[in-house]
């Protein structure tokens, strides 16, 4: 199986009264194993050309889930310019993670049991995304 | 304000038939500006002595007085990592009252996401004695 590892770096002068700093790595594997997730869709770009309502870009059905033993990985990034263009990241049935403004990223555990949704405010969003993922239950 | 980065790095040599080395950095501003964020809770450390069912680590409703976070036009981030050790014990993190599912934290996973403070987010634990780890980044007021 793959090796993949996610790192963490978090880092601020000033948020607090001292440095912080903060670096964090995980070892991507099978729920439950020490063995590698074993499929990644690679990395997808988008740029939507108008606005985009519940746009699905992770679908459950393409993932196994029983009794959720999994461990895939999803990330997104909004990779538009300027300080306003967010993306609202949902779960399916308008569960709303949160807003990725331009630059933001992130990388969350993912369930397999619900499509992941995008909506955008403005024409020209542009996105990446990818999920690592294992091809069968723990 | 204060000046947050936050970078991640994905790496694998044998993922696909090329390697992955994704490396990208975000500077943590408020909604719609080029303005820091400005609060922080720190990084908190618990260990819980018995496995936890929909346990609240971060509390959405500002209006509770207890915590709460600014809602809506917010670019607030949650930070959650499993600390245990081994391979089985899992966090699950949910969102809201109906503890909706997001995913598993194994031992060692990470998970670093946007926040709209409109939603409590929980988790479980499938043991005792599992250490868990959580931060947010946030903003004081809405933009």
């Amino acid at each position: 199986m793959a090796t993949t590892t996610a790192t963490l770096i978090l880092s601020s002068a000033d948020v607090t009264g001292h440095n912080f700093s903060m670096t964090q790595t995980a070892t991507l594997t099978r729920a439950a194993s020490s063995t590698g997730l074993d499929e990644f869709t690679g990395i997808t770009s988008r740029k939507y050309s108008a606005a985009q309502t519940d746009t699905v870009v992770v679908a459950d059905s393409i993932y196994v889930h029983s009794g959720s033993a999994v461990a895939h990985k999803v990330y997104i990034r909004n990779t538009s310019t300027g300080n306003s263009d967010y993306i609202l990241v949902e779960l399916e049935g308008n569960i709303i993670i949160g807003r990725l403004y331009p630059g933001d990223w992130m990388f969350i555990p993912y369930g397999g049991t619900l499509d992941v949704q995008v909506t955008t405010i403005a024409t020209n969003v542009s996105i990446e995304y990818g999920v690592f993922s294992q091809s069968t239950v723990s | 304000m204060a000046t947050i980065t936050a970078t991640i790095n994905l790496t694998s040599p044998d993922i696909t038939g090329d390697p992955l080395n994704l490396s990208k950095t975000s500077v943590l501003n408020k909604a719609a500006t080029a303005t820091g964020l400005d609060q922080f809770t720190g990084i908190t450390t618990v260990v819980y002595a018995a496995a936890q069912t929909a346990r609240c680590i971060v509390l959405a409703d500002a209006a509770s007085g207890l915590s709460g976070y600014a809602d809506t036009s917010v670019a607030h981030k949650v930070y959650i990592k499993n600390s245990s050790t081994g391979s089985s014990d899992f966090v699950t993190v949910e969102l809201g009252g109906s503890n909706v599912l997001m995913g598993r934290l194994y031992p060692g996973d990470w998970c670093f996401f946007p926040y709209d403070g409109t939603l409590d987010i929980d988790i479980d634990t499938s043991a005792a004695n599992m250490k868990v780890e959580y931060g947010v980044f946030s903003q004081s007021t809405a933009s």
